[in-house]
């Protein structure tokens, strides 16, 4: 009997329940995909990782070390894995006839069998030897570059027309459309076309023996560094990495914990449309309840009936929501594995995505239906079976009453009806309401998150009066670089830094660092113009500053040691070292643990600290150019000029600022894409539950529309009441979560930047987003409304007063 | 001479679905009630008189047969025609009196020529007044139906009825859910619309209220028992 009560059920109201697996459906699919994707994803990264075999230590020289090093280095440092590779820049072009080269890196390896640590592996073709190359598999795929192809190289005395031969996957790699360079690969004793000297390597990788502790390893690396100090070796980079877990993983920790927790609110919001959906049919059913007490069933009999009804749309919904689930996390998970290069692996799915989706979908279906079902198995005959007419819900409360005032006063009898019948059911309003202002809010401040990622960038923009930033390979003579730099008729204004080997101290302590390990010592000089980053306390270097020991440290490194302006920190350069006092705390927009921590100090000073000659090591140029075609050109023009000056340009560290503006905004593309996936999923179910609580008020006021009918209400009028009713739902709901948003979105932004994005944003709220979100909840209601009021409409006046 | 009849059925049927079979819960109705009647239809419960009301008001259409209620052939007309016709026609008073919980009195009663939009808006209010004066409810103008007594309800259905004054009054049960003071009360509204000009239409299980009715209509079995008219002293 307890079934096909059931089923009946499910027959009978098939809309009502309909809606409610959707906004279930949705939100098991939103845990199901996001938590299986997550999880799919962290666990292939650890597999490749570990699978490359990955260094502790990576040591990028800035200029050949020669191998014979090595043994050394092996006695005093006891390694288990030892590597070596070299890396430079280059100039390539695909045809003869191009009228401008191309920048890349060219990797000197031995083929994988070869290789200790850091392997990269083959994907299509062969191994470079003699004279071919190969290419990484993301930069074949972002030059369009393929197996067969050949391409036009400048060596150090020729240019060589070299064929791709082979397809190689690196491990450790930005990806061009994130800025990073095009990489090709070549055989080791290739490099003598390039003057690398024989026997000489540029980059150090070294497995320390086991068990990985980071902190020895931290501890090692600074040694490494003074060894190579000593042997008039500075280091430009240190990246220490954990064997065990991808060095992706920071970079997606925090995505992943918003994703999840959005998820969860997705689920949670499902569960809230139950709560609505089984009050409104025990509401319905309050007679069919007192009658089924009346003839002797038990408070426990009703609740299983009633559990049994919401237990099978929950499983109903898990059936639907879960192979789509699996399917999306494996599919989203292919498509974030190829950003960090990592083929994607035959079908998987996440055991905890599926218990997380059959347990909380379930769950979550029960926990909303538990308080209805409780409050009608435990409502007694006399009252479950006493109803008459049409409800007199409304005017209990001074809320009614003072509504009803303001409605009576300024609003036509229609609209003050259908904003009087949204109070009638308070519990159902808040519920709805809570729906519609969570999507509000969400879509609100992701919306200034966006408007302050380009507020960030733009002021960034700003304080860049350089349009190019060259990197050089070897520091180069002054006057070298500006005759070159400037001998370009674009070319306005330039400024020189000069980078020098550094390590800072306080109180004799080294202080921790937040970027990869060891500092960027810039001297800056005292006419510097073209750029200035953002401070957060203190000021920027002055001509005044000219020889005086002051510093400028970034605000992360700051607050990780208590380190506050007027206090001083020892610079060690070399063999040098000397007490600086810190004048500016800066913000450092792009900082990651693979970025190096610049610190700013007054060329002049660093020069005679350093007794170190007037070199170059990277060059600020201002130029004549207002879009970015004209920059690219002016860019590769400029690095034909310094190349020809036999100066090395350092593809790596050479920017644009156009083009540097354009990798940034791409780089936060598909975590801002994600999000505004949710927020769309959010405001889904925010409108299924609107026109879930629209569709059971015109169950329950099947009467009323009779009543409505019989006074002579046209169809037209009842549709546009129940209308009206969903439109004054998002109206209510727009005006409250626009002080709602206002008032929360500086802080979640501000968190979600750094926690997602890792940069410190400039808040700005997107006024913009008021007026969309009014749009967007004008759309959601007129569609969630537009059923309802159609059914409404529907019944005809006899079935209604019947009814 | 012969009055001229305001509501005329003739041969009419009403079958309702039920389960497989069709059943018929009105068998050859012929009744004409003339304009200014006011008639009283009795008879127990499920024989039929609340459908054959319903008929009349044009709530429901026949299965078979002629309804004709002040010329107006309601047996012919579609649902959208019927419900401008009842909006414009008739006015209707229920057992539980139905009116709007989140409207206040006036506003109840503005409603059905806010439906109908034949009167200014400025108008529509002061005739709300009038019908309230009529029903002495001018006091409670602005209440709620839930800050009012039964009685009072029921009152403001009946100038929600009048609201755009027409020539039939049906009700429903209008004393079923009031009592006996209250119930004489509304009786003697209902007598002074008759004299008004109005013809009335009464379903009740009132035996004294039907006998005080100057006609009565018994239903029985889903057809008319008896038709008596009261002696007039």
């Amino acid at each position: 009997m307890l079934w096909q009560k059931t089923r009946t059920d499910f027959w009978r109201y098939r809309s009502r329940f309909l809606l409610a697996m959707l906004s279930v459906m949705v939100g098991i699919f939103c845990v199901g995909s996001l938590f299986g994707m997550v999880d799919l994803l962290l666990s292939q990264m650890d597999s490749a990782h570990k699978h490359s075999r990955p260094s502790h230590i990576n040591l990028m020289l800035r200029h050949d070390a020669d191998l014979a090093l090595l043994p050394e280095l092996a006695k005093q440092f006891a390694p288990t894995r030892l590597d070596t590779l070299t890396t430079i820049s280059i100039r390539y072009k695909l045809k003869a006839e191009d009228p401008e080269w191309l920048s890349a890196l060219l990797v000197f390896r031995p083929p994988t069998a070869l290789q200790q640590l850091d392997i990269s592996t083959l994907s299509a073709g062969v191994w470079p030897h003699d004279d071919m190359l190969a290419i990484e598999q993301l930069s074949a795929t972002a030059s369009q570059l393929s197996l067969g192809d050949h391409v036009i190289v400048q060596t150090a005395t020729a240019t060589l027309n070299l064929p791709i031969n082979g397809l190689i996957r690196q491990p450790f790699v930005k990806p061009p459309n994130l800025g990073g360079p095009i990489q090709f690969f070549a055989a080791p004793e290739f490099a003598r076309h390039f003057a690398v000297p024989a026997h000489s390597f540029r980059q150090l990788l070294l497995q320390l023996p086991e068990p990985y502790n980071a902190e020895i390893t931290r501890q090692q690396a600074s040694h490494l560094r003074q060894f190579f100090a000593d042997h008039q070796l500075p280091v430009n980079a240190t990246i220490l990495q954990d064997p065990e877990h991808h060095w992706g993983r920071p970079l997606l920790a925090g995505i992943n914990g918003v994703l999840e927790i959005m998820a969860l609110a997705a689920l949670g919001l499902a569960s809230v449309q139950i709560l609505i959906t089984l009050s409104a049919h025990i509401t319905q059913q309050s007679s069919q309840i007192g009658v089924m007490k009346a003839l002797g069933a038990s408070g426990f009999i009703l609740l299983k009936s009633y559990l049994l009804e919401a237990l099978l749309l929950g499983v109903t919904a898990l059936i639907f929501a879960l192979p789509l689930a699996v399917m999306a996390a494996y599919l989203s998970s292919c498509k974030l594995l190829g950003l960090f290069n990592i083929a994607c692996l035959d079908f998987v799915f996440s055991p905890r995505a599926l218990l997380l989706m059959v347990l909380g979908g379930l769950g979550m279906t029960l926990l909303g239906a538990l308080q209805p079902i409780i409050a009608g198995a435990s409502l007694s005959p006399r009252l479950a079976m006493t109803g008459y007419g049409v409800y007199s819900d409304f005017g209990r409360s001074c809320v009614d009453r003072y509504l009803e005032r303001a409605a009576a006063y300024c609003l036509s009898t229609l609209n003050a009806a259908a904003l009087g019948n949204l109070f009638r059911r308070k519990g159902q309003l808040l519920f709805t309401q809570s729906m519609l202002i969570i999507a509000g809010i969400v879509f609100m401040v992701l919306m200034s998150l966006i408007a302050s990622l380009q507020l960030t960038l733009d002021k960034e923009s700003a304080r860049n009066h350089f349009t190019v930033r060259l990197g050089l390979s070897q520091d180069s003579a002054d006057a070298d670089v500006m005759r070159a730099a400037l001998s370009l008729p674009n070319s306005m204004l330039i400024e020189l830094w000069q980078r020098f080997p550094g390590e800072l101290s306080h109180n004799t302590q080294a202080i921790k660092q937040h970027g990869s390990l060891g500092i960027q010592l810039y001297g800056i000089p005292e006419d510097n113009a073209l750029y200035q980053p953002q401070l957060d306390a203190g000021r920027w270097l002055i001509p005044s500053d000219h020889d005086k020991k002051v510093v400028v440290i970034s605000a992360a490194t700051a607050k990780l040691n208590g380190l506050s302006i007027g206090e001083s920190l020892t610079i060690q350069s070399g063999k040098n070292s000397q007490d600086f006092e810190i004048i500016g705390i800066y913000r450092w927009i792009t900082s990651s643990q693979f970025t190096i921590e610049p610190v700013y100090v007054p060329l002049a000073t660093v020069r005679d600290l350093t007794h170190s000659k007037a070199l170059t090591s990277v060059a600020l140029l201002g130029a004549l150019v207002s879009t970015p075609e004209q920059e690219l050109t002016y860019l590769n023009a400029l690095k034909q000029r310094i190349t020809a000056a036999h100066i090395a340009v350092d593809n790596f560290s050479t920017t644009s600022k156009l083009a540097e503006r354009k990798y940034a905004q791409q780089q936060f593309k598909p975590v801002l894409s994600t999000l505004l996936g949710l927020a769309v999923m959010i405001c889904v179910v925010s409108g299924i539950g609107l026109s879930g609580t629209l569709s059971i008020n015109v169950l329950q006021r099947t009467k009323e529309i009779g009543i409505l009918s019989a006074l002579g209400a046209s169809e037209h009028t009842i549709f546009r009441l129940f209308l009206m009713e969903g439109c004054w739902h998002g109206f209510i709901a727009w005006m409250l979560s626009v002080p709602l948003a206002y008032g929360i979105a500086k802080p979640i932004a501000v968190q979600l930047g750094e926690t997602m994005l890792g940069i410190q944003l400039d808040f700005s709220f997107d006024s913009y987003a008021v007026v969309y979100w009014l749009g967007l909840v004008s759309i959601i209601t007129l569609t969630a409304s537009y059923f309802p009021a159609r059914k409404a409409t529907q019944c005809t006046v006899q079935d209604c007063l019947i009814n | 001479m012969q009055p001229t009849p305001f509501i005329h059925l003739t041969h009419v049927y009403k079958d309702y679905p039920q389960a497989k079979q069709w059943q018929t819960v009105l068998h050859d109705i012929n009744l004409t009630i003339h304009a200014h009647e006011f008639v009283a239809i009795v008879g127990a419960s499920g024989n039929g008189k609340s459908t054959l009301l319903n008929l009349l008001s044009g709530i429901d259409t026949p299965s078979k047969g002629e309804v004709w209620v002040n010329n107006t052939p309601l047996h012919a007309i579609n649902n959208a025609a019927l419900t401008r016709w009842r909006g414009a026609n008739v006015g209707i008073i229920f057992q539980f009196f139905q009116l709007l919980p989140t409207l206040n009195l006036w506003q109840n009663i503005v409603l059905p020529m806010d439906f109908l939009n034949i009167l200014p808006k400025r108008q529509r209010r002061e005739r709300a007044m009038h019908l309230l004066e009529l029903v002495d409810l001018t006091d409670a103008a602005q209440r709620l139906p839930s800050e009012v007594s039964g009685g009072q309800q029921q009152r403001a259905a009946i100038a929600r009825a009048l609201a755009n004054d027409p020539a039939l009054i049906v009700a429903d049960e209008p004393t079923g859910n009031l009592d006996a003071h209250t119930a004489d009360a509304v009786f003697h509204l209902f007598s002074h619309l008759q004299s008004q000009g109005k013809t009335l239409v009464m379903v009740t299980h009132n035996e004294s209220l039907a006998a005080a009715a100057p006609r009565k209509i018994t239903v029985s079995a889903g057809r008319i028992a008896s038709d008596t008219q009261a002696q007039t002293e």
